[in-house]
Parts: structure tokens; sequence; C-alpha cells
């Protein structure tokens, strides 16, 4: 069964956006579909959005596929279909903005289609790329796997035009064996893809932005610490910035152990430990934990354990 | 007081009576000579300035761009490769609205090197923000280094200021210069009172990197304050003229163009010159007058289409060529006059600072005249240049 | 002397902040500007540390933060600096420039502010490539390290030169303070930070600074790496106050570069071969800080398992 059983030529063009965060390849993932659908014969772009965030930060990245070229150079805004390769976007990110009536959401998740709720009741296809990206490349890097979740549900693609791109792309950078890992992580997803419909509960508030126009954007773009109705601006500002979602792990102290020698207080890049002194004691502020592990790492008495963020 | 200086040295002492804090600098000819008075007046005791020696003109423009951030009132000059050297920062200063004042001895850009007077060099710093004005004498030169303080620093302009001197043929040239009193500089200018500077009792974050959500109304206001530069330019004039008793027009200044039915457009020394070559044609009854283009950016557009709005023809001089035919100031001044009927013809003279003689400026106008006339001329003209005659 | 105890906990580059997971920068800057505290004003020339401390209109800085372009840090703290003097203001004028701002781009501009011997201080944040621009080879890219302009490929492998030693040329400039710093080493690098502070003049701190992505390593291993780092001679830690040089902190048995190089990615692919040559870079620069001679015997290095690199991803990550 396929969501969308037309060939491409019949629908016109299809558009794809993938939502990844920093690091768990969308931009590779979307340069995959665009190779495999041109072995088919059909024209395809690919193309990245870069944010000004690094590692972890949400990420966008587009794939088109016509039967003719494609002249349109602009970002994707009324997919056909989303792709998400973490669901801890969908807690900040209205995945589904734009996308056609008709169109799909492929989400890396445990969850079966019925259990997620995209705020409207929509084709969805779920498959837990993570566990599968784990076991057969031994790292979450899940931009293979979904793919395969996407030949699956939108029938776009074949899985076998898939496997070619992946071992192509994926062994001429990282080698054969790499490329084949990858082919088979797709594989296995496609196999696994569960399809159904989304729920609709939920209603995502659109993150507020501060958008002046020209005549009230400070002279020469110079900030002061500043309250808009979206929130801060200006020095210090980053502070309304919650992190949180680009941790897969998170510490836990253990206080018994723990000697406040102030080391991971120290270590903390993201300064999100904070010293309590009028107890003594330390505290860390979990919205702004990247989950880089440094403190566990460096605690000379063990008293800090990574734990997943999210089961 | 009247003192027979250099033009270099005109602006240098223009720059001592705006009391201006910090100064960046880095030699090339023929600037050397503005900030050798510079650093004399701060080792002298007579300006209390910090003369910063700095290793190369992208670094000066760098400090500079700094000292103003942090609230100076601050000044420097270069030329030709200098100026090109700081291109990327001139692009930094003016959007990020930081009212400096560098004065730019006019000077070839090579290759192949020259050191005479061509304005390659500042035409192709047209896009970056700053204001640039061209002056035609010493006077003007120290005159226009004070009012450029005021234009840079006016709430509503807020932009860098580039006034250009013809290298040699006003830095190194002496003449007559009425050099005001500082007590009267200092009621003319205020000292610069920025709103938002670094300083940690008020930390302000100046440069960041910025999205494409907010870059589009930031260009958007930088355009909107050199347009309100005209006005700002215009304003000053007219309280320099009460104040000093000199008026250079503002935006642009005419000569002999009331009747006048054939006109050059001028800038810089060449203006003088030609001064004397229209009192001559005057002589002879030909109706010809002369349009000195003084402010390049912001460019006087409304000003320009009502000066030439009686003219027969109309020609152009260009110190400089665009390659693609004509010199960058004759393609502006089409630009402005769309949808006039007049003919323009460009005369491109005095490249590599090439002397630009009387005769030459004759020839403009005989071949503005025949243009006048209804006779086909070529639209663009290389004056005094082997080859093909015009 | 400040202690870990008495440290600031007044975070003047707030949490929030968009810097990699475990990022050796991010810590760096953190750590220092709780030293220098609030009278204090940045200078931060085009780096990771302008994007992920600023993007209007947030900022993580509660100092103010100013930035024009890459080449000129030496400069801009030049310029700064003069106008608070002229005002009359103290205030400690610092700038926190990458390598490649440094050893590269900007070395003309920092060299004429050293030279000038102006009253600022200049901070290197060294993680020896360029990062921001997605991992590409500067002067301070170590022997052997793979960078995306210094590939594995199948006739030239990695960075085929060795380190600059920008210590020394700082050092030449006679300028008051210049000091090596490692995340790894908390009171010594506090303890650098509050002498730089307090000494007038040009001053240098030079801090080695891992990058989780272009070093290819584990982020939970930052401070691990740096303390290898130092206990295998590839990062030295000295001053040298007027001339004068000084280790601060000297390592026991130095162990083989290889527990370092291993720990990373980048010099996964390195052959017996250069990792013979480069430790015996790392022992000649052994001998020369500590004055002993301690070249212990190079070990064969087990292939790596496959040609490691995640490269799409950091490529991803950084822009084109």
């Amino acid at each position: 069964m396929y969501f969308y059983p037309a060939p491409v030529n019949k629908k016109g063009m299809f558009e794809v956006r993938f939502h990844g965060r920093g690091g768990q390849g969308a931009v590779m993932a979307a340069q995959t579909l665009a190779e495999a659908a041109v072995n088919e014969g059909n024209y395809a772009v690919a193309f990245p959005f870069f944010g000004a965030e690094r590692r972890g930060a949400p990420v966008l990245a587009f794939t088109r596929i016509d039967s003719k070229k494609i002249f349109s150079k602009t970002q994707v805004y009324n997919p056909d279909c989303v792709v998400v390769l973490d669901d801890s976007l969908l807690d900040t990110i209205d995945v589904v903005s734009g996308l056609k009536p008709e169109g799909i959401a492929i989400i890396n998740s445990k969850e079966k289609p019925e259990d997620i709720d995209l705020g409207k009741i929509i084709n969805t296809a779920t498959v837990n790329a993570t566990s599968i990206a784990l076991e057969i490349l031994k790292a979450p890097i899940t931009n293979t796997a979904i793919l395969g979740a996407f030949a699956k549900a939108t029938g776009i693609i074949k899985i076998e035009s898939l496997e070619g791109s992946i071992k192509r792309k994926f062994g001429e950078k990282l080698g054969a064996k790499v490329g084949e890992r990858n082919a088979l992580a797709a594989r296995t997803a496609y196999e696994k893809t569960l399809m159904g419909k989304s729920r609709g509960v939920k209603k995502l508030e659109a993150r507020k932005q501060w958008l002046p126009d020209y005549q009230e954007i400070p002279i020469g773009g110079a900030l002061i610490e500043g309250k808009t109705e979206a929130g801060l601006i200006g020095p210090g500002s980053f502070i309304e910035n919650k992190v949180s979602g680009w941790a897969t792990y998170r510490p836990v102290r253990d206080k018994e152990k723990c000697t406040m020698c102030l080391l991971c207080w120290f270590y903390c890049p993201e300064g999100t430990i904070h010293r309590i002194s009028d107890r003594g004691d330390l505290m860390t502020n979990y919205d702004y934990c990247k989950g880089c592990g440094v403190c566990a790492n460096e605690c000379p008495v063990d008293a800090i354990k990574m734990v997943r963020a999210r089961v | 007081m009247k003192k027979v200086i250099t033009g270099d040295h005109a602006v240098a002492i223009g720059a001592k009576l705006c009391r201006v804090e910090v100064v960046p600098a880095f030699p090339i000819t023929p600037q050397t000579l503005i900030i050798e008075h510079i650093a004399d007046f701060v080792n002298d005791g007579e300006l209390d300035a910090k003369f910063l020696t700095m290793e190369s003109e992208h670094s000066v423009m760098s400090a500079a761009a700094a000292a103003s951030a942090v609230g100076a009132r601050v000044f420097t000059a270069t030329s030709s490769q200098g100026l090109a050297f700081m291109h990327e920062m001139l692009y930094a200063t003016a959007p990020l609205r930081l009212p400096i004042v560098m004065a730019n001895a006019s000077r070839t850009l090579g290759g192949p090197p020259g050191i005479w007077c061509e304005y390659n060099d500042s035409m192709g710093c047209r896009d970056s923000g700053w204001l640039q004005l061209y002056v035609e004498d010493n006077q003007e030169a120290m005159d226009m280094v004070i009012q450029s303080f005021r234009i840079a620093e006016d709430k509503r302009v807020l932009l860098p200021v580039m006034p250009c001197l013809d290298g040699f043929v006003l830095t190194h040239t002496v003449e007559p210069v009425d050099v005001p009193q500082q007590v009267e500089i200092d009621s003319f200018l205020p000292p610069y009172n920025p709103d938002i500077i670094l300083d940690p009792a008020r930390p302000a974050m100046i440069g960041t990197f910025m999205p494409a959500e907010y870059i589009m109304e930031l260009r958007r206001q930088t355009a909107g304050a050199v347009e309100s530069a005209k006005e700002v330019i215009q304003e000053i004039n007219r309280e320099f003229t009460k104040k000093f008793g000199r008026d250079y027009g503002g935006l642009i200044d005419t000569y002999r163009m009331d009747d006048a039915d054939i006109a050059l457009i001028t800038m810089g020394t060449v203006t003088s010159t030609t001064r004397e070559v229209v009192d001559k044609l005057r002589q002879n009854g030909q109706k010809a007058g002369i349009i000195k283009l003084r402010f390049f950016r912001p460019f006087p557009t409304h000003e320009l289409k009502k000066a030439v709005s009686n003219l027969s023809a109309l020609g152009v001089f260009d110190r400089s060529i665009s390659y693609h035919g004509g010199g960058p100031v004759y393609n502006e001044v089409l630009s402005a006059l769309y949808g006039m009927t007049i003919p323009v013809i460009d005369h491109l003279a005095g490249l590599g600072g090439r002397d630009v003689t009387k005769e030459q400026i004759m020839k403009m106008f005989e071949l503005t005249q025949k243009a006048a006339n209804g006779v086909k001329v070529n639209e663009i003209n290389w004056h005094n240049t082997r080859g093909e005659t015009v | 002397m400040i202690t870990l105890k008495e440290l600031s906990d007044v975070n003047l580059f707030t949490a929030g902040h968009t810097a990699c997971p475990g990022c050796g920068v991010a810590m760096s800057i953190r750590n220092a500007i709780r030293v220098l505290g609030k009278d204090t004003v940045v200078y931060v020339p085009a780096s990771c540390a302008v994007v992920f401390g600023t993007t209007f209109p947030y900022g993580a800085w509660k100092v103010p933060f100013f930035h024009t372009a890459f080449e000129n840090t030496g400069a801009c703290l030049t310029g700064m600096q003069a106008a608070f003097e002229k005002k009359g203001k103290k205030v400690n004028v610092v700038g926190f420039a990458g390598d490649g701002g440094t050893y590269d781009i900007g070395l003309q501009s920092m060299s004429g502010a050293a030279e000038r011997n102006d009253d600022v201080l200049y901070i290197c944040l060294d993680n020896e490539a360029y990062m921001n621009t997605g991992i590409q080879r500067s002067g301070g890219t170590p022997f052997g390290a793979w960078t995306t302009t210094t590939p594995v490929g199948k006739n030239i492998q990695g960075n085929r030169r060795f380190k600059k030693n920008l210590g020394d040329i700082v050092a030449a400039h006679e300028i008051p303070y210049y000091a090596t710093l490692s995340i790894g080493q908390p009171l010594d690098f506090i303890r650098k930070v509050e002498k730089a502070k307090n000494i007038k003049g040009f001053r240098f701190l030079h801090m080695f600074t891992p990058c989780i992505p272009g070093w290819k390593m584990d982020p939970a291993r930052t401070v691990e790496v740096t303390k290898r780092a130092v206990e295998s001679g590839m990062w030295t830690l000295y001053e040298i106050e007027n001339g004068e040089k000084k280790i601060t902190y000297k390592p026991g048995k130095m162990k083989s570069v290889r527990d370092y190089l291993l720990m990373q990615g980048r010099f996964r692919h390195m052959s017996d071969e250069d990792i013979k040559t480069l430790q015996m870079w790392v022992c000649k620069k052994w001998n020369l800080h500590y004055k002993e001679k301690g070249a212990p015997e190079v070990c064969e290095i087990e292939p790596p398992e496959e040609h490691h690199a995640v490269t799409e991803e950091h490529r991803e990550m950084h822009g084109p």
C-alpha cells in the first residue's frame, strides 16, 4: 500500500521537506533521495537551509522530484511529504506546517501513527529509525533508515533505487562496508514501516518572533538589553533559547557521592550547572543541557551518570 | 586667520578644529601630509587625540570602526590602494552607522600603479553606504571636513563621510585658506554623543550575525539614511554659510547657470579651471555654465534635474572609466535624467593624473554645443588621448 | 589566586547559546569571562563564537560585544582601547579570535597591536582548523590531521605540515605576557587569565579548545582530550612574562602521542610512519620545553577498522 500510488509524472512535482537536527544527516538524506529519483529517470533537486546553529540544532533540507526539469529555486512551502528524523522536534516545531491536505508525514518514532499527535489528522507513517540505526550502524544516524520508510509510504521511489544511491553515495565517502550497512538500514526500515493516520488534538503555538519593520529596527542593528512581545532581545537574551531538545542524554548527579569539587560546574560549556551558595549545593537546569556528558566524564568520584533524556 | 597651506594641511587643520578623538593612520602618497600634520598636532599638544600608527589601511578602518563604536569622534585619511585595501571595512562601517570621517586623496588605483589624480579609487566605493563628496580648493577641503562631521553625526544620517580632494592638484598645492577660530567651530559642531555605544555600564551588541529575516530591513534603513542626508547636507550648508560666509551650494553648486544653454557637470579641481573657461566662453557670447557635482553619494538627482531643465545639451566630465563605455558619473547622470530628452555626452579626461587643460575643457564645451545644435557627436569622448581625436 | 570556590557564578556568557554540545570554545570563553568580569568589552572576529554567541536579535554575551570582520582583531582592540583611554574609562579590552583568525588571516593585525604594545588582551581560541566554515586546514592544524582541505586521499593523507609555532612569533614582539592554557587545568587556567587581566600592555592568552565535529570525537571527552594533549606533549603549558619563560605544568613521564591521536577521528587514518614523524616532532618540542629528552618508543598503531568519517554530517552542520 502506498499513500501515493501514482507515478510522479501524473501528479506533477513532488516536494519533500526534511526536518532534522544538525548531525543527523537530513541534507544527505535529501540528496540521496534526489539521486535515486534521477536514477529512475526523473529530474530532482535537493538543497539545505542552513540556520545559524550548530550540531543538535533544528535543520531543514528539501527535495523536489519531477518528470521534467525543475526551475523553481525557492524553498518548499507546501510539501507533499514531510520527513522528521527526530521526533523531539514535534514538541517545538509544527512539522506539518503547509503540508498539502493529502500529504504524508513520515516520522522517526517508536509509536504507531495513531499515537502521534500532529495537530491534524493526516496520512502518517512511522518507523523506529533510531533503534534500527543503533542496531545496524551502531550510531543514531537515522537518515538512511528514514529513507526506507519514505519509499514504503510514498511509492514515489523504489526501495531498490534508494539502496543503489545509498550504497554509491555513502560508499564513496565512507567506504563500501558503510554503504552496504546503510542500505540495509533503509531496507529494514522499509519493512518495518507502519502506516496510518495521525491524531489531531494538540495545538502548536507558532513560536513568536520579533519582526520589526525598517523604522523600528535599532539603528545599525545595535542592540541593548530589551524586551519585545516575542521575548527578550539583545545581550544575554539567548537565555530564552531552551536547548534541551538537542540532548539525547542528560546527567543525573548522586548527591551522596558528590564532594562539591565544582569541576562539573567549571567545565559545563552551557553554564547550566549552578551553585546554590546558601546550601553549598549544585543544581542543573536541564532547559540548557545539550547532554554533552563532559560533567559525567570528568567527575572524579563518579557521582554523575548520563541517562536517556527521552525514553 | 589666513594661512598659505597645502590641501593636506588644510584637511589636517579641519580635523583638529573638529577636536577629533581617535586618528588611526597609515601612510600613502599623496595623503601622507595629512597624517604627518596630525601627528605633529598631537605630539605638540595642540590636539588631544589618540594617534594610532596602524600597520595597514585595513587595520586603520578596523580601529576606526571600533573606536567609533565606543563613541569616539574618529578621523582618518587614505588614498587609492589604501582605500581599496580597506574596502571590506567600508561595508562594515556604513551599515553599522559609525560616523567616521575619512579624507581621500584621490589617486589612480593600479595597476599599473601611479600616484596621480583619478577617481577610480572612490568610485568603486559607491555602494558601500559611505557618503562621498569632491572639493575644488583647499578652503573647501578644510570646510568640508568640518561639515562632514556635522553631516555624519546628525541623528538622521549617522553614516561615514568621505571628502575627496584631488591628489597633488590640491594635496600638495599651497593656496590661501581662511582658518576659522576654534571657538567658532566649537559652536558649530557639538561633541559627538551617540545613543548606543560599547559601554560595560550598558552592554550593547554591535555587528551581530544577522539572518535573512532582518537584513533587508537594515539595508532599507541604511538606504533611508543616505536619502535623509540630502536634506541634512543642504541644511548644514545654509548654517555654515550663515556662520562663516562661505556658500558651497550643498549637494551641487552652479556657476553662470541662470541663462545657460549648455553646461558641463564637473567634479573636484577641474571645476575651478572650468570657471575661467566659462568666463571666456561667455565673453564670446556663448551661454555656457557649470554644474559642480559636490556629492556623489547621496546622488543629487532632484537638484540635477532642476539645474538642467532649461539646457539644450549637457556634458559630463568623468575622471575615471567604468569599463563598459562611459564613466561612472555619466551613467549616474543618465540614470538621474531618465525621461528627459536633453542630449548628454561624456567627456573622459584627466585619468591617471593627466593634466586637464583649458583647451580640453573648451573642446568639451565645443562638443556639447554641437550636440545642442543637433549635430551628431559621440556619446563617449576620450579627451587628450592618443588615437582618433574627438 | 582565585580558586574554583571563589570564582564568580555570574554567567556573563549565558546559557542558551547555540554552540555544539561539548564545545571547547564555549567552555573557555565562559570561564575566561568569569575571571575578567563585567568591566570587559569583547571583539570577536568571524568565527563560530560570533554565530553561537550572537545571532540577531539574540545574544549570549552580557558584556559589550563587537564584530566586523575576520582579519582585524588586533586593530579593533587597538581602536576600542584608544577610545576608552581617551574617555578616561578603565575597561578590559578583550579579543576572542580563532586559530585561523590569528595564525593566518589575522596575523598582521595581531602583530601590529602586539608591536605597539597596546593595552589589550588577545585571546586565541585554538581548535586547529577553520571550524566555522566546516573544518578546513589553518596554520594551526597539526601534522597528519584530516581536514576537508587536507583530506585523506589515495596519494596524500592529511596535513603535511607541522603546527605553526605561534608562541614564539607572539613572544618575539617582546610583549609583557604570553601564556598557553588548557581548560583541563582549571587552576592554571584561572591563574593565567587573572594574571593577564592585571598586566598592562599587550597580553596574549593561547587557549587549546577542542572542536567536537572538527576533531571527530565524543563530546564528553573535550576536557579529557586536552589533558592527554598536555600529557603527550602535543600542547605545553607555559608562560612568558617579560621575556622570561616558565613552564607552569610539567607532566610526569611523557605519554605516547598515540594515546592522544586515538581519541580523535581526525587522526585515525594516520600511518605508522606519519605517527612516528609526529612523535619525533613532539619529542623535539618536549625536549625544548622541559629540557629533557623524552622519546618513548613509537608503538605500532592498530590500523583503523574502516575509513572513519562522518564528513557529510559535519558539512551539514557547518554550512558549505
